[in-house]
């Protein structure tokens, strides 16, 4: 009985995408960025070697807590082959309860080129996608203000 | 032989299948990671290092490429390796046949690393135990090597290094990026002298490109920051022993980014001393490939845009009047391998010709070059070949 409490805390403590990065492969990326029903869709691509990342990732996590038609979502364009490390930095960073996904390729520029063929694959990015299709993009590390100025 | 050879290759890997192992739950890179590097010798044989798990590989070819003759693996003993787009293992050649191999090793924290070293004097039947090149062992970067040999066969490594940042960071002091430092050897990579900063508040994920100069030393062309986060590239000849590198800057994109570029230069200096250059730079959101030539210190002469939107990993290489640049174009159709030639000197240079196609991934190209021929190393698929630059007339 004790153990089935404990599990049900756990089940309940548990954020609910803390699972390991999910793969995009090139097929998945028209889903990716396709315009969402309603609100606002911010993509946000980081990197296992870029230091402002985290940073940019938090300052988005932060943001989406306060405005709820933002749908989150962490890219990283490392291979989804390193995902055990990828998580492992969420985690650390706090930032595991944010949908994750990796690439599924070994070298990012043919995702990247999907994703924006006017990105130079410089991270961090983030790109926003609101319901009537517009889309903005960024290259850079944000804070509350540029997300600001960015989401107008 | 050939059974000592086999049973050499099933102990390396059990070697290879126990540190796999050890490092489960780490995943230290890709299960087939795509960075490699390439050089041809005076004899014509064509030398490549890649890594296949936890070693580095030095195979030799004697057709060009189609097969290898010789494939040793210079680190018999596993360690994690960087392998991965600017962070691949690279070999340069001294002039008495010496095969030197360098290699970022990644830490337990992220973004930590150390330079690794390794040589043979046996025409890479073997390499000897890799050293670590920097006497600074702080749990921090030290990645993103680069490797050359002057003209006296004096070696010089390169690499971003982070003491200062930590140092910056215990004072409560701001610092932008990471430092760029560097050592040398004068005895064939027996030791390295300890390590020299280049220059404070560099950029901190891009490779740096190394270059022989007429004179013989090695010159350095790698992206720096400049006031707030401007990063532009910057140009110093290093000293073996002597003075202090005097450091300048050499680009003028004024590219504003927070943010990590992950797109090296390229450097090659001809024979009259001209220092031809291509970067990458995303200034006003445009993704451009650039081609200069150097003029340390104020703006470059011979501004071209090489490619736009899609290319990246540009290298270059100058022979004579002859300079080549190899880039990759993604299009929807899959990655090409593009080249731009010019023939009078970096004046003018060709259209953009296609000279391989995969519709999957490559390591970044490397240009090297055979009796005044140049041919573009490239591994699609993991699969290596030697790409022709010649046009079929």
């Amino acid at each position: 009985m004790k153990r089935m409490i404990l599990l049900a805390a756990l089940a309940v403590t548990m954020p609910a995408f803390a699972a390991p990065p999910a793969a995009l492969s090139p097929a998945d990326v028209k889903t990716l960025i396709a315009p969402p029903s309603k609100g606002v869709r911010v993509v946000a691509l980081w990197a296992l070697d870029c230091a402002y990342c985290e940073e940019n990732l938090s300052a988005l996590a932060r943001w989406q807590h306060q405005h709820a038609d933002v749908d989150l979502v962490f890219v990283a364009t490392d291979s989804v082959g390193q995902r055990d490390l990828l998580s492992a930095r969420l985690k650390a960073a706090g930032l595991d309860a944010v949908p994750s996904r990796a690439y599924a390729d070994a070298t990012p520029d043919r995702i990247n080129y999907l994703i924006d063929p006017t990105w130079g694959g410089e991270t961090p990015r983030t790109l926003v996608i609101r319901a009537d299709g517009t889309r903005k993009a960024f290259s850079g590390a944000l804070d509350a203000g540029r997300i600001a100025s960015l989401m107008n | 032989m050939s059974r000592l050879s086999f049973l050499a290759s099933l102990l390396l890997a059990g070697i290879t299948s126990v540190h796999a192992e050890d490092m489960h739950g780490m995943a230290m890179g890709h299960e087939a990671p795509l960075g490699f590097d390439a050089t041809i010798d005076k004899d014509g044989h064509l030398w490549v290092v890649d890594t296949l798990g936890e070693h580095v590989r030095a195979r030799r070819s004697d057709d060009m490429g189609r097969s290898f003759a010789v494939s040793t693996i210079v680190n018999p003993t596993g360690e994690p390796i960087y392998a991965e787009g600017e962070n691949r293992p690279k070999i340069a050649l001294g002039p008495k046949g010496e095969l030197y191999v360098t290699w970022s090793q990644p830490r337990k924290l992220p973004w930590t690393g150390f330079v690794r070293f390794s040589r043979s004097l046996d025409g890479g039947a073997h390499f000897d135990a890799p050293t670590t090149v920097h006497a600074d062992r702080a749990e921090i970067t030290h990645r993103f090597d680069s490797l050359a040999v002057d003209g006296k066969g004096n070696i010089v490594v390169a690499w971003i290094d982070k003491r200062d940042v930590e140092a910056a960071r215990k004072l409560g002091k701001p610092y932008l990026g990471a430092a760029t430092y560097y050592s040398w050897s004068t005895d064939r990579g027996a030791h390295f002298a300890p390590e020299r900063k280049i220059v404070d508040e560099s950029c901190e994920c891009c490779r740096i490109a190394l270059a022989r100069a007429p004179d013989g030393s090695i010159d350095a062309f790698f992206r720096a920051i400049y006031g707030d986060n401007i990063r532009d590239h910057a140009f110093a000849t290093l000293p073996v022993g002597g003075t202090s590198p005097k450091v300048e800057r050499a680009t003028f994109t004024q590219w504003h980014i927070e943010g990590c570029p992950h797109h090296g230069p390229s450097l090659s200096i001809d024979e009259k001393g001209t220092r031809h250059a291509v970067w990458f730079s995303a200034a006003d959101g445009k993704a451009t490939i650039w081609y200069g030539q150097l003029t340390p210190g104020a703006p470059p002469s011979h501004l071209t845009t090489i490619a736009t939107a899609g290319a990246s990993h540009a290298d270059l290489l100058a022979d004579g009047t002859h300079v080549w640049i190899a880039y990759h174009q993604m299009s929807p159709a899959g990655l090409d391998l593009v080249l731009r030639e010019s023939t009078d000197g970096g004046t003018t240079f060709s259209e953009p010709r296609q000279i391989a196609h995969t519709a999957n991934e490559s390591g970044w190209p490397k240009l090297v070059l055979w009796n005044h021929r140049a041919f573009v190393a490239w591994n699609p698929e993991g699969q290596f070949r030697l790409v022709p630059t010649e046009a079929l007339q």
